[in-house]
């Protein structure tokens, strides 16, 4: 995957690059030209400062001295003969032809010279200019290149800023993708950006508008399932009390309506399982938090579902000390404790032991419900949490009833009261403990 | 006994009317709240089984009408409603009883018995379990025909669990029916009072629900 940072970098810099170097060719070239000019009207004021200032005619070498300058001279008369030159001068004829005035360029002694011819009336002379064009461009290079250095140099630091500013350009965008990837799966609230620019802001809108939409859309199939499982009670209370009178008719046999009873039983308890589920939701539930006495709720729970244990002949007890306060929704609280009591009651069999313990710790309030039933297998240990899964899918093992939402919502509930949920092996009773740990007040 | 249903589902209706008409009950059934306000004003009603939601009126308020009229008249609310508030509100305006939909008929039935104990009890009839008979009136207890004596205390409990044959009693609950608010209870009163009650009675006519309360069941 590309990276914007990398790009935008590796694009603005090579735009950069390839400008500079195309302003730098240009520039060269008219920096060439230009000092071409300057060289050439250099050989022309030589030549025309020695005509006015030389006006001996006696043959002689001009000694330089240690200077080398690029530039020489040569005095030729209108018969050819020599009559002065500079130490770095030739001592023949550069050119083959007739010397006749202005610039000409030649090739002599395996390198390309430029001159300039001037004649000189008064004295029936010529004066020659010239210099060796290689050293001329040599001379050039040398302007250029130190005009061209800084730029050069200037490149990495150029990229080093543009590394910088595009990182910190990027920060709203690292910031939304940060959000975005931290967002737990059913956190479906509003995404904020600090310094939001322009760019962002309709992503941010759409984000959150899709957000919203999805929120709603939960929010209504939770509502539209509650509505239905509440619209469907008295129905099923009427099947209930119907059944009842058919069962105390003497003229049908008990069995014959048994399986009746227990499809009636089943659509009620799912129906009570969805609406569990469902009319606890975490923004309703945190506004009716309240201080609440767990064992209070445990023993109530218990007291009011102990025919279910008396009918099993199981014995329940309860291990508590009278006071163990945490902040939750009571509600809430008796659908999580009735929904564990009622597992340890299905999957118990009959004759077995259940007990219910509640402890204070130092920063938590810890409730234990253990039984002496057969447990949950390890490897199912991390799915029985999700909804409708049963162990053993739809032929459950033990043939009981059940819609596999119970330990769905007990792990519902106890998130939005910050209680953590874990399964293991009963030390004492050898069957399934379920251990929910809220945080004390 | 008569029984007032006030409950618009025709279905559940006429299925309960069955139901309690066969338990041997005498059941008058509405639809409307106002009718049910004006029928308790005339005609001798022991119990009222009350639903919420009806077409004309909020249940509440007809629960509110009822108890403009009369304290003593227990009323029993069956609703779909099952939220902690609607329960709340309900036993604040005077319901003796709630109980939400889906209910089970067994437990239906327990609960109006409740009710019919504590008629019973209140008028003087006492209260029969098995060979155990406590009589009201004269704060004395029989078991097996034979006289047992009882303290006012033990007499208390014993009523209260016997009232409530079939339901758990918390030691909180018993507490409250011993002692006034500000009353200094010991940790162990209700057991003590438990224990020597148990020598009285039957073996294992209270059975003790550990952590929890006591139960008396019917027979």
């Amino acid at each position: 995957m590309r990276s914007i940072r990398t790009f935008l970098l590796l694009t603005l810099l090579a735009t950069i690059t390839a400008v500079t170097f195309l302003s730098l060719l240009l520039g060269y070239r008219s920096s060439l030209a230009k000092t071409d000019a300057l060289f050439d009207e250099r050989l022309k004021n030589l030549a025309s400062i020695i005509v006015h200032a030389n006006h001996d005619l006696t043959p002689r070498v001009e000694k330089t001295l240690d200077l080398k300058p690029s530039v020489f001279f040569q005095i030729w008369s209108h018969d050819g003969v020599l009559i002065a030159r500079s130490g770095n001068a030739p001592e023949q004829q550069m050119f083959n032809r007739q010397l006749s005035e202005g610039f000409h360029d030649a090739n002599y002694a395996d390198f390309r010279w430029r001159t300039y011819v001037l004649q000189d009336m008064l004295f029936k002379r010529w004066v020659v200019t010239g210099e060796r064009i290689d050293l001329r461009y040599e001379i050039a290079d040398k302007i250029v290149l130190s005009a061209i250095k800084p730029t050069v140099m200037a490149i990495p630091l150029a990229a080093f800023i543009i590394w910088l500013t595009v990182g910190f350009g990027l920060k709203p965008l690292r910031e939304l993708t940060t959000q975005l990837a931290n967002k737990k799966a059913d956190d479906l609230s509003a995404i904020l950006i600090k310094q939001q620019p322009k760019e962002l802001e309709p992503l941010r809108i759409t984000t959150n508008d899709l957000l919203q939409r999805l929120n709603d859309a939960f929010v209504r199939e939770q509502q539209f399932s509650a509505d239905a499982a509440h619209e469907l009670r008295t129905p099923i209370s009427a099947l209930k009390v119907q059944l009842h009178n058919l069962m105390s008719t003497k003229d049908i046999a008990d069995g014959d309506l048994e399986p009746l009873r227990e499809g009636v039983e089943r659509m009620g308890h799912v129906i009570e399982q969805i609406l569990s589920l469902y009319q606890h939701s975490p923004d309703q539930a945190a506004q009716q938090m309240e201080r609440l006495n767990l064992t209070g709720i445990a023993k109530m729970v218990i007291a009011n579902e102990y025919m279910r244990f008396e009918s099993k002949q199981q014995r329940i007890s309860l291990n508590a000390e009278p006071v163990c306060l945490i902040k939750g929704n009571e509600f809430a609280l008796e659908s999580l404790l009735q929904n564990l009591v009622l597992n340890a009651n299905k999957y118990t069999p009959a004759k077995g032991v259940i007990s219910v313990n509640i402890k204070s710790k130092e920063n938590t309030v810890m409730l234990c419900v253990e039984d002496s039933g057969p447990g949950i297998a390890e490897e199912d240990r991390a799915r029985v949490f999700e909804r409708f899964y049963r162990v053993g899918g739809d032929r459950h093992a033990s043939g009981i009833l059940g819609c596999g939402l119970g330990l769905a919502i007990v792990k519902h509930i106890s998130t939005f009261h910050g209680a953590k949920v874990g399964l293991a092996v009963s030390a004492e009773l050898g069957g399934l403990k379920v251990t929910v740990e809220f945080p004390a007040i | 006994m008569n029984i007032l249903l006030v409950e618009d589902d025709v279905a559940l209706a006429n299925a309960l009317v069955k139901t309690l008409t066969h338990e041997g009950f005498v059941v008058n059934h509405l639809k409307h709240g106002q009718q049910a306000i004006n029928v308790v004003k005339t005609e001798p009603t022991d119990i009222v089984i009350l639903d919420l939601g009806l077409p004309d009126m909020d249940g509440l308020d007809v629960l509110k009408a009822i108890r403009g009229h009369t304290a003593e008249l227990p009323v029993l609310i069956l609703t779909a409603r099952s939220s902690v508030n609607d329960k709340v509100s309900g036993l604040d305006l005077g319901a003796d009883d709630y109980l939400a939909k889906p209910f089970e008929v067994d437990e239906l039935l327990a609960r109006l018995r409740v009710f019919e104990r504590r008629s019973s009890s209140s008028k003087h009839a006492g209260l029969h379990i098995g060979e155990v008979v406590l009589d009201t009136a004269c704060y004395s207890l029989t078991v097996a025909n034979e006289a047992v004596d009882i303290s006012r205390r033990e007499f208390t409990l014993l009523k209260a669990l016997m009232e409530n044959a079939g339901r758990v009693l918390t030691r909180e609950s018993l507490e409250s029916k011993l002692y006034s608010w500000g009353d200094e209870v010991a940790s162990n009163t209700i057991e003590v009072h438990i224990h020597h009650l148990r020598k009285k009675l039957p073996k294992g006519f209270i059975k003790t629900l550990r952590g929890v309360g006591y139960i008396v069941k019917p027979v």
